[in-house]
């Protein structure tokens, strides 16, 4: 038996030592440690933004200036290819076409890849990006084009290749932290 | 171990706190299984241990698991949607889940539509059922903060076999309910970059 001494109990009155049985206490510790372990949550979820590009209604109170269109990447996912568009507006300003190279990873559950994606968009990023400045706090634009029956697992494969490239942004506090350089929506036709 | 047999009677009066030692199998009362379980002699097939450590290891183990518990419902996943993995994600954030399976559309488990008429339908489409209740879900979070600006998130559990056509109308739908920000909820796998 384990027990706590906290002297005797001084005279008549009853003692103030306890003894504690180590079995059930142990069968406590041994249940607690069960249920946690059971109710534990051992995979992690996470997200991938998206942004629709509702534009607000503007503000009666100044006046609209006609500005000129930013340079937006057009992803469209082809059945051997990529090809990467930039356009300003409705003129095209350059144009590659990526081949389909999926790499698999994980076990029963394949996970596809497309790494090669991935280092063209840095490298057109680098070319053809409007956003750089760590202070700029605007990201530059992709549109997805894709079949409406890709399945999403594919989708998500092309944005994981898409938000590979980062760079710095200044937050209001001062603190700067690494972002996608992309701000990704759907094409819908 | 003829003095441990010779004890009859318990001290009362002793220390209850006693030295570190060897505690399980110390106060068998009965000679015979005594050499039973020491092993007639030979080696004892019962192996004695240290209490002390032993409740130590397990009071670590619980504070541990406490420490890293945690209770909260927000990041249940429907049991019929099989997520996708990826790399490059963010943390998760606080906002309304539209879970997207091969047959259903629900909101925070609430059915929002079937995914099976719009695949039949072939082509893009604004889904009521989901508009309506993710339009309420706005209204309603205006009218408990009416000094705060709408943050227009919210997040989608697709799973990962789900057409793209499905997922766009949800996309659309979404915005049109004042939800822009939509995320897509993924399982995280461990950067390639950091190996």
């Amino acid at each position: 038996m384990g027990g706590v001494d906290v002297g005797d109990g001084g005279g008549k009155k009853r003692a103030t030592n306890s003894d504690i049985n180590m079995i059930p206490f142990i069968d406590l510790l041994m249940v607690t440690i069960a249920f946690l372990l059971i109710t534990a949550v051992w995979t992690t979820n996470s997200r991938i933004n998206a942004d629709a590009q509702v534009p607000g209604p503007p503000n009666p109170n100044t006046e609209l200036v006609p500005q000129t269109p930013e340079k937006v990447l057009n992803l469209h996912v082809g059945e051997s290819e990529f090809s990467l568009v930039w356009k300003a507006g409705a003129t095209v300003v350059s144009e590659i076409k990526v081949p389909k190279n999926p790499v698999e990873m994980g076990g029963e559950a394949k996970i596809v890849r497309y790494p090669d994606l991935a280092k063209k968009i840095e490298e057109e990023w680098k070319a053809q990006g409007g956003h750089r400045d760590p202070t700029d706090r605007k990201l530059d634009q992709c549109i997805l084009f894709t079949d409406n029956r890709t399945p999403f697992k594919e989708i998500v494969a092309v944005l994981d290749a898409l938000y590979s490239p980062k760079r710095d942004m200044k937050a209001p506090d001062g603190s700067t932290k690494k972002l996608p350089v992309f701000n990704m929506t759907f094409s819908v036709r | 171990m003829s003095d441990r047999f010779s004890r009859r009677h318990h001290d009362p009066h002793a220390h209850v706190i006693h030295p570190p030692t060897k505690r399980l199998m110390s106060h068998v009362p009965l000679r015979f299984v005594w050499n039973k379980v020491s092993g007639h002699g030979r080696k004892s097939v019962g192996a004695a241990l240290n209490l002390v450590s032993f409740i130590d290891f397990l009071v670590v183990t619980v504070i541990f698991l406490l420490m890293s518990f945690s209770a909260s419902g927000e990041m249940t996943v429907d049991k019929n949607v099989k997520l996708p993995k990826a790399e490059n994600v963010e943390d998760i954030v606080d906002a309304p889940m539209i879970a997207v399976n091969g047959n259903q559309i629900l909101v925070d488990g609430t059915l929002a539509g079937s995914t099976r008429a719009i695949e039949e339908l072939g082509r893009l489409q604004k889904i009521d059922e989901l508009f309506a209740i993710l339009k309420n879900k706005r209204e309603l979070w205006k009218q408990l903060q009416p000094n705060k600006t709408f943050p227009g998130v919210c997040i989608l559990q697709v799973d990962q076999n789900v057409p793209a056509l499905v997922v766009k109308s949800v996309f659309q739908t979404a915005a049109f309910a004042g939800y822009p920000n939509v995320s897509f909820m993924v399982g995280k796998i461990p950067s390639s970059k950091s190996q």
